[in-house]
């Protein structure tokens, strides 16, 4: 049940006909995993929050640096130097004090990945390393974990939503791109709140907008293109028996 | 210029002007069905097959962009903007970055070539 405050907190979307307290209910129940709090984790972890998960777990191993602040919002000047996943947990509480954020200080890989996610009912991906994102794949491909999977540089953005057992996965392509080429800090914000709508979208148990379709964001025209996307049947990851 | 087109997993592989028949052989998986969106009749065997006016890497990328556009599919691998490749993808001659050859992509295509146009992910966070 949702008592008085949240009903005031949560009162906009609540108006929404097919949200409503039922919703929101298993908003408040409902468990997430966001996978890195940079620029993408930080705007999904702050919406996700407002809107009333109850459970969230956030994973970084990295603290705060000057080079941060143009896109990483949960962090300010004062904050520098200090751990991420503390500073946000302190600020995401404030926001809404009325759910659990649990930080994991920690470097997904490998070894790690499939402890981390454990529990969860989505995981949100905000890291920014194709081998993390690999280890992060792996882990809910075995557990049937959905991964919202997002990635940004410059002004462009991409994200799918991976439904194990029903879409590609991440390892269904060959995925090749380059690093570090820089953001503006907008870019990632957009890309988080669709994976965060995604999420949501997933938790009240709507279908998935972006489950076998690929996302494409372009800033330079503001444009978005869908496009759809099959599993690799030769996937080592999700077709080859590791699901099973 | 006779162009053959066998989409990957998040690649075109396009071979010029062939000197037999291209088949989809080392190609398990077309990952993206819509690259195939100008040839639909070739959906099944994977293998499309387009005729390209000019001999020019950046002629044959004009053309598919052009395919592409007439089948409501927005591909557009040469910026408007910049008149160079877009930075979602990238091009390969023989298996050469497009940056390391001679004239870029203004260079003549002969008959055999393999173009590969890759789409790049994102993966910055």
């Amino acid at each position: 049940m949702l008592d008085q405050d949240e009903l005031v907190r949560y009162d906009r979307q609540l108006r929404i006909p097919y949200f409503g307290e039922a919703a929101q209910q298993k908003l408040k129940t409902s468990r997430v995993v966001i996978a890195g709090v940079g620029g993408l984790g930080c705007a999904s972890a702050t919406y996700l929050a407002a809107a009333g998960v109850g459970h969230i777990t956030i994973v970084d191993f990295d603290v705060v640096e000057l080079s941060n602040l143009n896109r990483q919002v949960l962090y300010w000047q004062e904050d520098i130097g200090a751990t991420k996943v503390m500073i946000a947990q302190n600020k995401l509480s404030k926001l809404n004090p009325t759910i659990e954020i649990t930080p994991v200080c920690a470097e997904i890989t490998d070894k790690n990945a499939s402890g981390i996610i454990s529990g969860a009912q989505v995981v949100v991906d905000g890291l920014d390393k194709l081998d993390a994102r690999l280890a992060i794949n792996t882990a809910c491909v075995r557990q049937k974990i959905p991964y919202v999977y997002g990635g940004v540089s410059r002004l462009r953005g991409m994200m799918t939503t991976i439904i194990p057992g029903e879409t590609p996965c991440l390892a269904c392509f060959n995925p090749e791109g380059p690093r570090g080429l820089g953001v503006l800090g907008m870019i990632p914000a957009v890309i988080a709140n669709l994976q965060a709508l995604e999420t949501v979208k997933l938790l009240i148990g709507q279908k998935p907008s972006l489950a076998g379709k690929l996302l494409l964001f372009n800033g330079d025209d503001v444009k978005f293109r869908i496009y759809d996307i099959e599993k690799s049947e030769a996937c080592l990851v999700c077709s080859q028996g590791l699901s099973s | 210029m006779k162009a053959v087109i066998t989409p990957g997993f998040s690649e075109l592989i396009i071979i010029v002007n062939p000197p037999g028949k291209v088949t989809r052989e080392g190609l398990l998986n077309i990952n993206m069905p819509w690259l195939c969106a100008p040839w639909p009749e070739a959906r099944g065997e994977g293998v499309c097959e387009a005729e390209v006016e000019g001999e020019t890497l950046r002629a044959l990328l004009a053309n598919l962009a052009e395919a592409y556009q007439k089948a409501g599919v927005d591909f557009v691998p040469i910026n408007p903007r910049t008149n160079d490749m877009d930075e979602d993808y990238d091009v390969f001659i023989n298996d050469k970055n497009y940056v390391t050859i001679p004239d870029g992509l203004n260079a003549k295509l002969k008959d055999g070539d393999r173009v590969k146009v890759k789409i790049l992910w994102r993966w910055d966070g």
